[in-house]
């Protein structure tokens, strides 16, 4: 599923050279359900931007569902990211003008979905987190947990190869936080693959693997 | 890009638009009054051209006029005639009459003198002008009261006269009914025969009008006339038969050329297209004027639409992370910056045209609006929204989705 083979990414910082990459493999199968942790500054945010299909590595090669995407121009990139990757992000990062099925719908929009196939998707994916009865709220009459539930009903809506969550519950109080990564868990059994970034090793401990990175390499 | 991807920019540009309404009405101001001004300068433009063709037009139809003496430019109508040394003679004038009707509807040779005029005890100074009988059709110009002269009083050299409106007031007093009443011009008995309608120009309104044999005897005893007008048949036939007039006149007075003529002519055409050429450039200069707020109105779009991509900047990165491509990104705020823009241009276009309307019905000023001005202003807004709409979305598009989605 997703298969990393000796990535480098080096940022330039005046006349340092940081490697916040610097020769990193990992190989997440289908249906696993990954930790990656590492304190800040590990390189573990470059992984997921990796991963996620927002940056590319300077080398190495990255494969993902089998097909090369280092070296893919941005639009293409892009679409690899409405296809295959669902984003799930510590601030929920909903667009605050829209409802939660329009926030639901935005991936689906760019994936070029018909109208009403569009509305009968997003009205499934909020059902799924439990939230089918507000699906014409907006994100600020929502409390944290229903909007981190909307975030992820969006980054399921086109039905990704992977869940990349970056501390999912990182804005949120520790019961909701608890019941978030109940609701990863449940995804997980359903046959979701999951990636997740934290740096709390309780949060971590909800996967089945953990991956930790630190300076820039996988330690364990 | 799917025709599905405009529709669905479209709706987030609205969105956008009407969640920030206040701000968005203040950006398509400038757009809003520069289209308005656009409309309402042309359309005033317009009117004042169109006006002054209509005073040119009510001089008379296809009017050509011979003057004596040097060219004086283009006027067509010398407001004071008077004074000027006689150069036509009947010669000339028999050969004008005897061009066929194809050419020529009817000739009127004039002179006129500064006349004094009397009626019991009150005096009025006037303009004393000797014609034909045709100079009501050839200078549009009708008798609203009894008759003008007829051909019996040229042929006899009647003393009768035909006053104008002004004339009229300023010597009878109110209750005289002045037809057949005698006045004396110059200590010389007239009969009143009828008063001319009133033009509101003095150069008409304050004249009197003689037969013109009566004038030559009487007035000037002079056999030569001061100018000749002249109704062409048409307009078309006009360049031609001022070409013919001035080379049969040269041959009649013996000159070489035009430049040593003791005669001009001026006809109407080409006074309407000097007007023309002048009130156009002025037309054209208040649209340039208010062309001018129409860029400003833009420069103002590009400046907010600058401040929205800042302010969205993670929405921007939000939406990248969710497949969107920064051609899709681009089309959304470009499509945001053309709808305050063409917004703005209707809404300038119903002010344009209410503004127009007022100018017309309220302050009585002539104003015609014209198709050309309301498209050209609001193409122009389109194109505005267009072009300054684009930097903004292109610098939009081109964020980077990592630093966006880190924006606070």
């Amino acid at each position: 599923m997703i298969a990393l083979k000796e990535v480098h990414r080096h940022y330039h910082m005046g006349p340092t050279v940081v490697r916040a990459l610097d020769g990193v493999s990992v190989e997440v199968e289908q249906g696993e359900f990954v930790a990656v942790t590492g304190p800040s500054g590990s390189g573990k945010s470059t992984l997921m931007n990796i991963i996620g299909c927002l940056d590319q590595p300077d080398s190495g090669s990255y494969h993902l569902n089998g097909d090369a995407v280092e070296d893919l121009i941005p639009d293409r990139l892009a679409d690899v990211r409405n296809r295959s990757i669902g984003f799930v992000f510590q601030n929920f990062n909903l667009l605050p003008r829209l409802t939660a099925l329009e926030n639901v719908e935005v991936p689906l929009v760019y994936g070029g979905m018909a109208r009403r196939e569009r509305h009968r998707r997003a009205r499934l994916m909020l059902e799924r987190v439990g939230l089918a009865d507000r699906s014409g709220h907006r994100p600020n009459e929502l409390s944290g947990g229903q909007r981190q539930r909307v975030a992820i009903a969006r980054a399921l809506a086109t039905d990704p190869a992977i869940l990349l969550a970056d501390e999912p519950t990182g804005a949120l109080d520790s019961r909701t936080g608890e019941e978030v990564m109940e609701l990863f868990q449940e995804l997980n059994r359903e046959g979701a693959t999951i990636v997740l970034v934290t740096h709390e090793a309780d949060v971590a401990a909800h996967a089945r693997r953990t991956i930790h990175i630190l300076d820039g390499k996988v330690s364990r | 890009m799917k025709p599905q991807m405009f529709l669905e920019n479209a709706r987030m540009s609205a969105r956008s638009i009407a969640g920030n309404m206040v701000r968005s009405i203040l950006t398509a101001l400038g757009v809003m009054i520069g289209v308005a001004a656009v409309i309402i300068l042309v359309a005033l433009g317009n009117g004042a051209q169109q006006s002054v063709e209509a005073n040119l037009t009510a001089l008379g139809a296809n009017l050509m006029i011979v003057y004596s003496g040097e060219p004086r430019g283009a006027a067509l109508v010398r407001t004071n005639t008077a004074g000027i040394r006689p150069t036509i003679t009947p010669a000339d004038v028999a050969m004008i009459e005897s061009l066929p009707p194809e050419w020529v509807n009817a000739v009127a040779p004039t002179s006129t003198a500064n006349g004094q005029l009397k009626y019991e005890n009150r005096n009025v100074a006037a303009t004393v002008t000797g014609t034909g009988i045709s100079y009501p059709e050839v200078r549009n110009f009708f008798p609203v009261y009894g008759e003008f002269f007829t051909q019996a009083d040229v042929d006899n050299r009647n003393r009768v006269v035909t006053i104008g409106m002004q004339i009229y007031r300023d010597l009878f007093p109110e209750g005289v009914d002045p037809l057949g009443r005698t006045i004396r011009i110059n200590g010389i008995s007239f009969r009143v025969t009828g008063i001319m309608e009133e033009k509101g120009s003095p150069a008409q309104d304050a004249a009197v009008f003689i037969p013109v044999s009566t004038f030559q005897r009487s007035i000037s005893g002079l056999a030569n006339y001061q100018l000749v007008n002249i109704q062409a048949a048409s307009p078309e036939i006009m360049r031609d038969l001022q070409a013919h007039l001035e080379q049969e006149l040269l041959r009649l007075h013996r000159l070489p050329s035009m430049e040593v003529a003791d005669f001009y002519i001026a006809n109407q055409l080409d006074l309407l297209a000097t007007v023309q050429g002048v009130t156009g450039t002025f037309t054209v200069l208040l649209a340039g004027i208010a062309a001018i707020s129409l860029v400003v109105g833009g420069i103002g779009i590009m400046n907010i639409m600058l401040v929205s991509v800042t302010e969205r900047t993670r929405e921007i990165g939000v939406r990248m992370a969710m497949g969107a491509r920064g051609r899709d990104i681009m089309i959304q705020f470009l499509t945001e910056a053309v709808i305050l823009s063409v917004g703005g241009g209707l809404i300038g276009v119903g002010i344009g045209l209410g503004g127009s309307w007022g100018a017309r019905t309220l302050a009585r000023t002539a104003a015609a609006v014209t198709v050309d001005s309301v498209a050209l202003a609001f193409g122009f807004s389109l194109v505005i929204g267009l072009f300054f709409g684009s930097y903004p979305a292109w610098r939009a598009s081109r964020l980077n989705p990592i630093e966006a989605l880190r924006y606070e």
